[in-house]
């Protein structure tokens, strides 16, 4: 319902706009992450009051006008702030938050490798220190006995 | 060569740097990340963005028919009131506005002027104006285009612009008299 009737008014208004279509899949690409200043988390693509109607020929106006994403995503911004953004730009103290979380994976990752390699360099030393491993006399009394079973079954 | 295998390696603890490193990162980056969930609006100025910088400019039409514009205000300072009729903390707070118009003066004065949000009826307004007895302008805006220029997300929402016409306080919800006499005292206006 919502839907068909932002298609309506999307074709309404790029009809009297003249947008191209790709000019019009620019215009929605960029009102999706467009946050509608009055609703709860909805872009202005898909809520229907004035406001959201208004921002989104907006933004219509200034696609037409030429303008780059970033020039329209700073003349939202510069209103309303960056909690306009649905998905803001990831610099400054965003991108310590985007990038924080993937860096430590990978220090995390790097950190993991270094652990199984050592682990891997030292496992074949492992039964060489087996071997020569303390006297064990019950050890030494089953090897005793199982060599005279042999000796005993060579004889029969 | 066996001799190597066959010694184990010295437990030497790691150095503490060392040790301490991983909670310590963890812990920065914990902090980092509850800093900003607890502080959602911190990469904008407290009010939003625009104060501290001009005011946007208006001409807009009254609902008397008289064009008003930010620059045939400059010099004074300027309550600048976003209301509409169907907005119950608008109603609260008209009463106050009515008070602080009745300080409107001519020349270097105090200008308060509201501006029409989302209005669905005229008449509406108009029976508000009546009803409070306001006695300042309140503008059409047509196109929201002055709202959106001011980043007016909800109503009430009244702008404070000093002399230089400069935003220098922002008041979002329906004002008290504190909330009024703070954002007066931020444009050199004595408060109520």
């Amino acid at each position: 319902m919502w839907g068909l009737l932002a298609l309506v008014l999307g074709l309404l208004l790029s009809v009297s706009l003249a947008l191209t279509p790709d000019q019009e899949a620019r215009a929605e690409r960029l009102g999706t992450n467009l946050r509608c200043p009055i609703c709860t988390g909805l872009p202005i693509t898909e809520s229907t009051n004035d406001l959201s109607r208004e921002m989104l020929r907006d933004v219509r106006e200034q696609v037409v006008a030429g303008r780059s994403d970033r020039d329209i995503y700073a003349y939202f911004a510069a209103r309303y702030g960056n909690f306009v953004l649905l998905d803001p730009p990831k610099e400054g103290s965003n991108l310590l938050l985007w990038g924080a979380p993937l860096a430590a994976l990978v220090a995390g990752g790097a950190v993991l490798w270094g652990v199984l390699r050592k682990r891997n360099v030292a496992a074949p030393s492992i039964p060489e220190a087996g071997t020569e491993a303390p006297f064990d006399p019950f050890l030494a009394q089953v090897r005793r006995e199982t060599r005279g079973d042999d000796r005993a079954g060579g004889q029969a | 060569m066996t001799e190597v295998s066959t010694n184990p390696k010295p437990a030497t603890p790691a150095p503490l740097w060392r040790r301490l490193l991983p909670p310590v990162l963890a812990a920065g980056l914990v902090g980092v990340l509850g800093a900003a969930l607890l502080n959602p609006a911190r990469n904008t100025p407290e009010g939003g963005p625009l104060i501290n910088k001009p005011a946007p400019a208006f001409t807009l039409e009254s609902l008397d028919g008289a064009p008003v514009s930010l620059a045939s205000l400059q010099g004074r300072p300027v309550v600048l009131n976003f209301w509409a009729s169907w907005c119950t903390p608008c109603r609260e707070e008209a009463p106050l506005f009515r008070e602080l118009s009745e300080r409107q003066g001519a020349g270097q004065g105090l200008a308060v002027v509201g501006v029409l949000f989302q209005e669905t009826k005229e008449q509406n307004a108009r029976d508000f104006i009546k009803e409070y007895a306001l006695a300042y302008p309140s503008l059409r805006d047509p196109g929201i285009q002055t709202g959106i220029n001011y980043g007016v997300s909800g109503i009430p929402e009244t702008f404070f612009i000093d002399r230089e016409g400069v935003i220098r306080d922002k008041a979002s919800g329906g004002l008290t008299r504190e909330r009024l006499n703070a954002g007066l005292a931020k444009i050199g206006v004595a408060g109520l």
